[in-house]
């Protein structure tokens, strides 16, 4: 917004100097009673503008957040020269364009990249599909219900405690995981939060470090996207009755976390059914309906959860690894250096 | 002369030198964006029976936002150089039906949460992707837009919500059922689809 008034103030700016401008310059056509020349000038100046605003959105991009490749400059030109030429005959029928992969390759861009291919081997894809019928009638018949008597009896505020205080719990896993990673920075912030919240918090029950002053963020990480990290791939899908998605490497987290999670060892193991069930309720109380409008935009649900929960998984490990490399580099290289770099790219 | 050529010279170096436009796709999607929390908060629809007058009005803005062809062409692929332009119309149509249908609910819910526009990526000269985020009371949900320029105008074609692409899980369905099934089955598919919502 600001750079239209920018443009604008400009705008007047310059039409005040090319109608002095002319009045001065031409005067044999007007003299210095001179609007219809300026009035004549000012297309001129919008048609300059339009020309070059083509060109400035890709020239100067938004600040280092992207890491603009060499290929900038050549297809904005493409795309200012081109495009016109092409419009003419698209306009007329865009469905008569082939698809063509994309040109944005994911070298060069590194970090934003417009597609990149997850896919996953199904081997047990009969089994994994009942299983997935299992879940989804678990979640129908059994879990939705409990939730939504609970959500009606339970106000929100008090929901939303219980969560944090189950999340809060999970620290060790979140803490272990970030060390294994490496990620010493995130593991600090586990700490913090975990001090912060329990003792601040009431326990867990609230999540002060959240907040704009302290901003400790949790750290979303589990021992499967650590394994993730090291460089192991998920292998084949699995769908885990009441469990659901998984995999080979994710099930190893499913009994890592287990392990490090406080509530496991609740002694008699009924105890810790129901306070694991009273934690699976009240987090689906916070968000029914997530599932239905999932399930109903699918034209093929397994395909599509599957598929969803692949993605995630990936960008996942792949958010954590380019944390690692990022406080990786930073070690390496001196701080007033660092911030050169995204601009000598551009 | 010469100082006429002088300044001409220099207003061009000064419209040259207009700055980055930053933030286009980002303004234009944020916009969109906006118009539709307008039409949600309007008071005068808050009644039950402006629910249609909602719909229609939310439709308008999706039109403007969405490029729907390049949405449906980037699910199927490869898939759509095997659709021919009448089979590719008729998906297109279909496609945006099945979305609307399932999501429309869940939009018309809204309740006052806040949506946050943080930050633009260029993905190449003509592809951004713009990252926003809806804060609810109990969570932030990350919503992005991946957008492309096209004819001078940025358009959306890939909603990226919670790091899970549209386009790609649908891709993934479709390129699933095509490789069973032809192009007319794949729509004999998603016409009952639409007729079951």
């Amino acid at each position: 917004m600001k750079f239209y008034i920018k443009i604008i103030v400009r705008l007047k700016f310059q039409k005040r100097r090319a109608l002095k401008f002319v009045s001065r310059t031409i005067p044999h056509s007007g003299g210095y009673n001179t609007p219809k020349q300026a009035l004549g000038s000012i297309p001129v100046i919008v048609l300059f503008i339009f020309l070059t605003a083509g060109y400035a959105h890709s020239a100067g991009v938004t600040g280092g957040a992207l890491s603009a490749s060499s290929s900038g400059p050549v297809e904005l030109a493409s795309s200012s020269a081109h495009v016109p030429v092409q419009t003419a005959a698209d306009a007329a029928n865009p469905l008569e364009e082939e698809y063509k992969e994309d040109e944005v390759s994911d070298n060069d861009t590194g970090k934003a990249v417009g597609e990149e291919k997850a896919e996953i081997a199904d081997p047990l894809e009969p089994v994994n599909r009942a299983m997935h019928q299992f879940n989804d009638k678990l979640y129908f018949w059994a879990l939705k219900p409990v939730a939504q008597g609970y959500k009606a009896v339970v106000p929100e505020p008090a929901r939303i405690s219980v969560k944090n205080f189950f999340s809060n719990l999970g620290f060790p896993a979140r803490f272990l995981s970030c060390l294994l990673q490496a990620d010493f920075s995130g593991a600090a912030t586990e700490a913090g939060r975990f001090t912060v919240n329990t003792v601040w918090g009431i326990g867990g029950l609230l999540d002060p470090s959240s907040g704009k002053e302290l901003d400790l963020q949790m750290q979303d990480t589990d021992l499967g996207q650590t394994l993730g990290v090291w460089g192991i791939g998920q292998g084949f899908y699995i769908v885990w009755p009441v469990l659901g998605p998984s995999s080979p490497r994710d099930s190893v987290s499913i009994a890592g976390d287990y392990f490090l999670y406080p509530v496991s060892y609740i002694d008699p193991w009924y105890d810790w059914l129901g306070v694991r069930v009273w934690q699976e309720v009240n987090a689906t109380s916070l968000r029914i309906g997530d599932y239905e409008s999932l399930k109903n935009a699918a034209v093929d649900p397994y395909v599509a959860f599957r598929d969803a929960y692949i993605q995630y998984r990936l960008k996942a490990v792949k958010a954590r690894k380019a944390k690692m490399m990022k406080s990786a580099s930073e070690e390496a290289q001196s701080p007033e250096r660092e911030p050169a770099v995204p601009k000598k790219e551009n | 002369m010469k100082k006429q050529i002088v300044l001409w010279g220099l207003l061009i170096i000064f419209i040259l030198s207009v700055p980055a436009y930053a933030g286009v796709p980002m303004t234009t999607a944020e916009a969109s964006v906006r118009r539709v929390l307008d039409v949600l908060k309007d008071p005068k629809l808050k009644s039950p029976a402006a629910k249609e007058i909602k719909k229609e009005k939310l439709r308008v803005i999706y039109k403007d936002m969405f490029d729907e062809v390049e949405f449906s062409k980037r699910t199927l692929a490869r898939n759509w150089n095997n659709f021919n332009p009448a089979q590719r119309a008729e998906f297109v149509k279909l496609f945006e039906q099945i979305l609307e249908k399932a999501y429309i609910d869940k939009i018309l819910d809204y309740s006052n949460e806040k949506v946050n526009f943080y930050q633009e990526n260029m993905l190449s000269g003509n592809q951004a992707e713009i990252q926003s985020k809806i804060i609810t009371s109990s969570k932030e949900i990350p919503i992005f837009y991946r957008m492309i320029l096209k004819d001078g105008k940025w358009k959306v074609y890939d909603v990226v919500v919670e790091n899970v692409s549209l386009v790609q899980n649908y891709r993934t369905q479709f390129s699933d059922i095509l490789a069973k099934n032809t192009p007319d089955q794949l729509l004999e598919i998603l016409r009952k689809k639409v007729k079951a919502q």
